[in-house]
Order: C-alpha cells, then structure tokens, then sequence
C-alpha cells in the first residue's frame, strides 16, 4: 500500500505542474492558422514568412486532405481547435454556414469589384459574404487538334464532327463525357435556361425547384447515348484514358485534365463550351477561397493576411503558379489571359452560374445522378426520368425540413 | 488447521521497480501523461471525460499495485482497450441514435446561444471612423476617432464619448491629418498595433443604441447586437424586431415558425426510429433492398466457401506439383487492397471499353451490360467479391484440412470408400465444424459490404420511379448512407447511428439462427467421430 500512496503522491504533484502548462495548448490569440490541402501550400508558406516578417505575426499552414477540411473544422472549430482560416471551393458554404463553422467577411463595395463577379456571388450566401475566392473553374472543350482541327461552335456541330469520328469496334469516338455524373451533364441539362434551384439576388431558392422541367437537356442526352455517339459506359475514367491514348476527338470536362493530357503528349486545344440551340451552355462553376472560421480568435489579423496576400495580384499570381486555375482577381486574370487554354475555360465559366452551395444540393446529386443514369441505361424516357427526379428531392427536403 | 506438507500461498506482491529503472520510467510518464491529460481536459470544460479518465487512472494503479486483484493485472490491459474501442464507440452510437446530431445541429446549446449572441450586424446607416492609437503598445491603450465629419471622439474604458476640453488634447504637426501625442501620451503607429489586433478586435465601445469596434488597422465601425440572450426564460430576441426565439427541436424558434441558424444538438427521443419505419419514401424501396441484402450475403457466403473449397481441397494434395507456388498465386488477391482490386474490376467490367467484354464479344459476339443491367450488375458484383473473398475461405480452409486426422481417411480406404464418398462422409462434416462460425462471420460481413457495393456499382442501376433514390444493387447499408448522408439535408448522424442500430439487431438475429444450425451440425460431426 505504501508503494501506492508514493505513486499517488507522485501524480497530484505532477497534476499540479500540468495546470501550468495547460494553457499553452489553447488555441492562443495572435497567432494566425491556415488549413489547406496540398495544392496551395507551396503558395502559402512564402506568404507566412512575409506576414511574420511584416508584422511579427506567426502563421502556420497546415497541410490537410481536400475531403477532411470541412468535417474537422465543423467537429474541432466548436472545441477551440480549429484553424483562422480554411481553403476550399465555395460549395462547403452551405454546411458551414448551417453549423456554423464559419463567419462572414466585410468588404467594401469597392473591394468586391476587383473580383469577377461571379466569384463573389458564389460566396454570397444568405446575402452575406463568407469568404475572399481566389480562383474560378468550369468545365470546357478540351480537344484533339489531330482529329479536330476546328473545335465545333454549336452543339449540332459538335454531333456531325463527333459521329464522323466514332467507331465503336476500333474504340474510337468523337465526344465522350461522363454520363452519370450530373456536375459534367449540367450544361445540357440547364438547355432552354432550366435549373436545379432559381437563382435569385438572394441566392438559390430551395423551394423554387426546376428539375421536372429539364426535359430538353435530358432529350440531349438520351440522344447522344441512344445514337451510340456516348458508349453507355462512358464514366470519368474512361473518358479520361481514351482521351490520353489519342482515341478521343473531344471531351468535355475541367482544367484539372489538362496535366495529365499534355503527359500523355496529346496535342490538344480547349475551347469554349458550344451553344445549345442557339444558347450559350451554362456549366456550374466552382470558385476556391479563403474561408474564415466562426471560431477564430484572430479575425481582424486573418483579415489582413487575406488584404495583403489574396486580394493582390501578385498573391494570386502566387497562388496561380502552382494551383493554375482562373485567378479570380480580375488584374490576376488580365495578367495569365495570354494563355488559350485558362482564357477558353474562362470563357466557359463566364457563361456558368456558381454550383448551389445550400445543403438541399445533395438531395439533387443522388437523384439527378440516378435520373442520368436511367436515361442513358435506356431505363426509361427522359421525361418520367426528371420527373422522378424532381419529386425525389421535393420528398428529400419536405423530410428536413419537418426536423 | 496445519499441515506439515502445505506449502504456503505463492505470495503475490505489488509491482517491484527494485533495480528496474526503466519499468519505473515507463509506468511514471504514462501516469504523468494521464494526470496532464486530466487537468487539461478539465480546464477546457470536458468534465466528464476527465473525471472518467481520473477513475481509469485511480483503478490502474489499484490493480498494479494490490495484491488482492493480482489476476486482472493480465487482462487489465485489454480490458482498457476493450472499453476504448469498443464499448466508447457503441454506447456513443447508441447516444447518438436519440439525437438530432448532424448538420445543423453540430454546436452544443451554449455555443449556439454564444454564437448569436456576439453576432453584430451593421446598422443600415453605420458610421465608420478613422482611428488613431495612443499609449503603451503593451499597456493601456486610448484610441482617437475622427468622424466623416471631422468630429473627435475619445474611446476608453469601453465608453466613447465627444472630445472635450477638459481631455488630453491631440497634438499634430500636419494640421490634423496624423496626430503625435495625445496628452503625455505617444501614438502608436500601426504596425505596432497589429500584433495586440486579435485582443483588441473583442474590444468594444458603447455608443448610443450601438457600439463601435475595431474592423481594420485604420477603422473602427459602427455595429450592433443582433441578438440578446435572457438566461433565465432561456430566450432570444432580435434586438431590431423586438421578436422572441425559444429552444424547439434543436433551433431557436419564434412563435411564426422562424428559425435561427446554427441549430444545437438535442434528444429528440425515438424520433430516429420511428421515421425509420414510418416514412413512406423510407419505406418504399425497403423490401426490395432487404431481400437483395439476403441474398447478396448468402450466394456470395456460398460462391466463396464452394470456390475456396475447390481449391483448398485441390492444393491440399501432396501430389500437386508446385503447390506452393500455386498457394502463394492464388493468395495474391487477398494482399491487395480490396478498394484497389473493386475499382480496377470496374474498370475491366466496363461495358464498352472494358477487355472482359473485349473478350466475350469475340467469343458470344455481342456485349454484356455489366453496369447497365440489374441481373448482370448483380453478377458482376459476385464476380468481383468471389476474387475478393476466395483466398480467405482457401485459407481457412487449408488450415482446418489439417486438423482432420489422417487414420480416418485411411480406415476409409482400408474400407473401400471412393473419394466422393471420403470428401462427402469425413472432409465436409469435419470442415464445417471449424469453419462454420467463420462463414456466419463471413455471412456478417458481406450483410455490411459497403466498400463493394458503394466501389464496383454505387447500388446502380437506379430503380427507376422509386421515392427516394435507390437502386437495384444497394444492400442495407449502402442504401442508408443515402438516406442518412445524401439525403438533402447534409450529414444526419443522429439518424445514420439509428440505422446502424437496427441492421446490428437483424444481423444479430440471423447469426443467432445461424450459430444454432451450426451447433447442429457439430453434434452431428461429433457423432460421426
């Protein structure tokens, strides 16, 4: 027993050492944190040093998984963990903002310009502005200069181009995109100005709900799969390695395949996504930014950092360099314009509207999704497909909204 | 009562650290760990899990140091990580199943109430003021604001109020643009500010209705209160309408209906459960999921033991040449990743490019709608979990070959038996008594195959006209991970851990029934031996 009573001593006193020192680990104001995923920390860590240099102020970048930044900083902003600041594509906004995880940002009327328009309407939700972007992307027309000389402009083009080029038995196609996936059908399916949700000047109405009515866009698509132009197994991947091996006219999709098609030493060229029905397509549009926690304790400093680095357009040069996506500071994107394929995936974007960021957009996902995929399956028409569609995520957002 | 042979009890001492210096190094960081941990989770507010970490300390020094509970020093070990990792999760599920946690309900009430309560908005027309610091960059600090028009203002002690006479007066050398001292005190330019910003941006200074505060190195603004917060009705109100918000199913809720956002966490009692049985959409496609789920976890329990079966029993012969070579071949599957193995299957699958169908239809001539098809996505599926899933039964097959003793085979051939009548009559009734608890384990297994099913087809193809999205190939599991974290309203935890509750109970149930069949087939076995 005495040996007990000893180690019993022994732990009250190293108890009463550990009071001390608790507080260390507490997150502790003037001292800024930014989470962010692989691709933006070569940017970031110069922009730490200056921002210490400058002001005396640390900054830690942490590297983190793109998919684990929103859940941490909803589980671990609560607990005083969190960071000051997070980096990721506007449509987290909808959960954060529903948890709570992060606070709006004030700019001045006169600070918004700076940015394309469509960047800060992207992160306006619930009419407040919840964070400084950085970058913009759509989907485009990426195609082989070899088998496509002339990128076609309209959609019935894009058809005659695509049908002389495909033969199925040599596994040669002239347009592939990934059937199942409603993020890459979007630009059809929004034909003749439909929509998932309106947008207002508000923001997206969740109760103004338009999928029935995309009839014309899944038309579209039924055609393309059912005229044998899109093989039915035409996922991200397939589309992705036939494109690389050379056997692809034109594919449709963003800028994140431009590396791995100039690796596979395609001569490739990207343009402007072609007009439907004499339309401009409307591909969704993700915008990446800087967004600040609800739980920072620095906000006023954080503010600052994203003043002197993001809203300038050496920063977002900076950023571009090594995440190359559109900068979303206007003079940013004056100054890489040069550059055909940023200026064409532009293009695109301009002609977008921003993803939906509210929650409802997961009901859409699935259903849409599956919708897709049974039209293309032959499954059924489009128009009992959309249909279904719609009144699974009437029925999906009835259900949350009772709790 | 003594007697002379007795021995005396072993004796069974405490713990000693005589002439083991780094046993007693070990044993006093952990503990020094652990008390650490203590305190600083009870600073931060975590009360309950420092007091059960506490206890959890107290008991292991209890058990390593008495000699009464000598015994459990074995399994004390285990027994911790037991309660860690198994019994911490369940009761939390279980917890969780009677909550509303998820989206929109992540923060705890207080944090909620904290959140609206500090939430300031601009009033519609809010001033701004430019600002000068004065003082000790480290120490008090006094702050001059000048107004759009030109008037001073002095902030101090969370007051601010017009610049009289009687105050120190601002002294400046370029007829007011930048000012040097204020009284005795100096200015302090703002880069020096900045480091003391985070502390001073929770600073804020009444003003009239409203209150001013710091928002950038050069300007304080004007703000006010959105919310107040009145503790002991446990109510809000919207300090510009005057309307009232109450505590209702995890959201602050007016009498219309309104809701503020974020929401908390609340119990909401069976509320879980019930909309698991009562909701129509819910329950529509059930059924049909329910039997897939059946079957899937049967034929492929099946298809792998009589696969697994086949080749144990085929590398089982010793006249087999290169049989190790064969086993360590046909091992190979299973040392690959089972994510890496499902994606590269559907690739192989794919109807149109991929080379399984770039065989076929040389040979048949036409393609096979692996994905497209419900039968054959369902086959597909099998095919792909039999590659997944042969080299364990194979294994476990191999292993339970060789308890069987060799004397009954021999008798069996001394008797005339063939070997259809050896591997029917002694191998089978012998295996199953081994293997069999593995295949109900198996048999769980596959009940819960979510990487399969969500990797190889995502439960496509989509039942067409269903009420909630599902498709022909979703198992139990794969079908509620739509429900619950693609359902349009974010991630539903409360909801998914309800969920999970109710497939643990069916999948109990019919191991239950299964480990009875199998405790059948062993009397039976055990007659035969």
């Amino acid at each position: 027993m005495k040996k007990a009573l000893a180690l019993l001593v022994a732990l009250t006193l190293l108890a009463s050492l550990a009071v001390g020192s608790a507080g260390a680990l507490a997150s502790t104001p003037g001292k800024l944190l930014i989470w962010c995923s692989e691709a933006q920390v070569p940017a970031l860590k110069p922009m730490a040093a200056e921002f210490q240099k400058k002001y005396g102020v640390p900054v830690m970048v942490t590297e983190m998984g793109f998919g684990d930044i929103r859940p941490n900083l909803i589980t671990k902003g609560p607990s005083g963990e969190g960071p000051d600041l997070i980096v990721g594509p506007h449509d987290w906004l909808g959960e954060l903002v529903a948890n709570g995880a992060v606070a709006p940002i004030d700019l001045t009327a006169n600070e918004e310009s700076l940015f394309t328009g469509t960047a800060i309407k992207a992160f306006t939700y619930n009419g407040k502005l919840y964070g400084m972007p950085y970058a913009v992307e759509a989907i485009g027309l990426i195609y082989n200069k070899k088998l496509v000389p002339h990128p076609p402009k309209t959609l019935d083009e894009l058809m005659a181009v695509a049908k002389k080029l495909t033969d199925p038995a040599k596994k040669e196609y002239g347009f592939l995109y990934p059937l199942g996936d409603a993020y890459h059908a979007y630009p059809f399916l929004s034909a003749d100005g439909h929509y998932f949700f309106r947008l207002t000047s508000k923001g997206f109405d969740a109760k103004d709900i338009g999928i029935a009515q995309m009839v014309p866009g899944a038309r579209i698509i039924a055609t393309l799969t059912q005229s044998g132009l899109v093989p039915k197994g035409s996922d991200y991947n397939t589309m992705a390695s036939l494109f690389q091996s050379g056997k692809v006219g034109m594919i449709m999709t963003g800028p994140w395949q431009i590396d791995s098609i100039k690796k596979a030493g395609i001569d490739y060229g990207v343009a402007k996504l072609p007009t439907i029905d004499g339309r401009p397509a409307t591909p969704f549009v993700g915008v990446q930014g800087f967004m600040m926690s609800a739980f920072s304790k620095n906000k006023l400093l954080a503010m600052q950092f994203l003043r002197d680095f993001v809203m300038t357009k050496e920063g977002q040069l900076a950023i571009h360099k090594v995440d190359p996506r559109i900068p979303a500071l206007k003079s940013a994107f004056e100054a890489v314009s040069s550059d055909p394929d940023l200026k064409a995936f532009g293009e695109s974007a301009a002609d977008g509207i921003p993803m939906p960021a509210i929650p409802e957009m997961a009901a859409v996902w699935n259903a849409v999704q599956n919708a897709l995929t049974a039209i293309t399956n032959g499954q059924t028409d489009p128009v009992t497909a959309m249909k279904t569609a719609d009144a699974q995520v009437r029925k999906a957002i009835a259900q949350g909204a009772k709790k | 009562m003594a007697h002379p042979i007795s021995s005396p009890r072993p004796s069974r001492p405490g713990i000693s650290f005589a002439g083991r210096p780094l046993a007693l190094l070990a044993a006093a960081v952990i503990l020094a760990l652990g008390a650490w941990a203590c305190v600083y989770l009870y600073l931060r507010g975590d009360r309950w899990i420092a007091l059960i970490l506490f206890l959890g300390l107290l008991a292991t020094v209890y058990v390593f140091t008495s000699p009464r509970v000598y015994p459990l020093r074995y399994i004390w070990p285990g027994l911790v990580f037991f309660v860690l990792l198994v019994v911490y999760p369940i009761g939390y599920t279980v917890y969780s199943a009677f909550t509303n946690y998820g989206t929109g309900h992540m923060l705890s009430k207080s944090q909620a109430v904290q959140q609206l309560q500090s939430a300031l908005y601009a009033p519609p027309d809010a001033k701004t003021f430019t600002f000068t610091a004065f003082g000790d960059p480290k120490g008090k600090i006094v702050f001059l604001l000048k107004g759009a028009d030109g008037q001073l203002l002095l902030a101090q002690d969370g007051r601010v109020k017009p610049l009289s006479a009687d105050d120190p007066q601002p002294v400046s050398k370029d007829g007011g643009q930048t000012y040097e001292r204020l009284g005795d005190l100096p200015a302090i330019p703002p880069l020096k500010l900045i480091a003391r910003l985070s502390q001073l941006q929770n600073q804020t200074f009444a003003y009239g209705e409203s209150v001013l505060s710091i928002s950038s190195l050069n300007q304080f603004s004007e703000m006010r209160h959105q919310y107040k917060y009145d503790p002991q009705r446990d109510v809000l109100t919207n300090l510009a309408t005057g309307k009232e918000y109450r505590p209702k199913d995890g959201y602050y809720t007016s009498a219309d209906g309104q809701t503020l956002s974020p929401g908390f966490t609340s119990r909401v009692g069976f509320y879980n459960f019930t909309r698991l049985f009562e909701d129509q959409a819910i329950r529509g496609p059930f059924t049909e999921v329910f039997i897939w789920t059946l079957v899937w976890a049967t034929l492929t329990v099946v298809i792998q033991l009589v696969a697994g079966l086949a080749l144990g029993l085929l590398m089982n012969d010793p006249y087999l040449k290169l049989r190790n070579f064969y086993r360590s071949v046909l091992i190979l599957p299973y040392a690959i990743p089972a994510f890496i193995s499902a994606l590269v299957w559907t690739g192989l699958l794919n109807t149109d490019v991929g080379i399984i169908n770039g065989i076929l239809r040389h040979i048949i001539g036409f393609n096979i709608p692996w994905f497209q098809s419900p039968f054959w996505a369902k086959v597909a599926l099998f095919l792909v979990n039999l590659w997944l899933g042969y080299p364990y039964m194979m294994l476990i097959i191999l292993g339970a070959l060789q308890s069987i003793p060799g004397e009954l085979y021999e008798a069996a051939r001394v008797d005339g038996a063939t070997p259809g009548q050896i591997i029917r009559t002694i191998t089978l009734p012998l295996l199953m008594t081994t293997i069999g608890p593995l295949l109900v384990g198996s048999f769980a297994f596959n009940f819960n195959n979510f990487n399969v099913i969500y990797l190889v087809t995502g439960g496509n193809p989509p039942m067409v006209g269903a009420q909630t999205p599902a498709g022909h190939t979703d198992i139990l599991i794969s079908y509620t991970y739509r429900l619950a974290f693609e359902g349009g309203q974010g991630n539903q935890l409360g909801f998914a851990a309800a969920i999970s509750i109710v497939i643990f109970v069916i999948v109990a149930v019919i191991s239950l029934i299964q480990f009875r069949f199998t405790r059948l087939a062993e009397e039976v076995s055990t007659d035969y031996v």
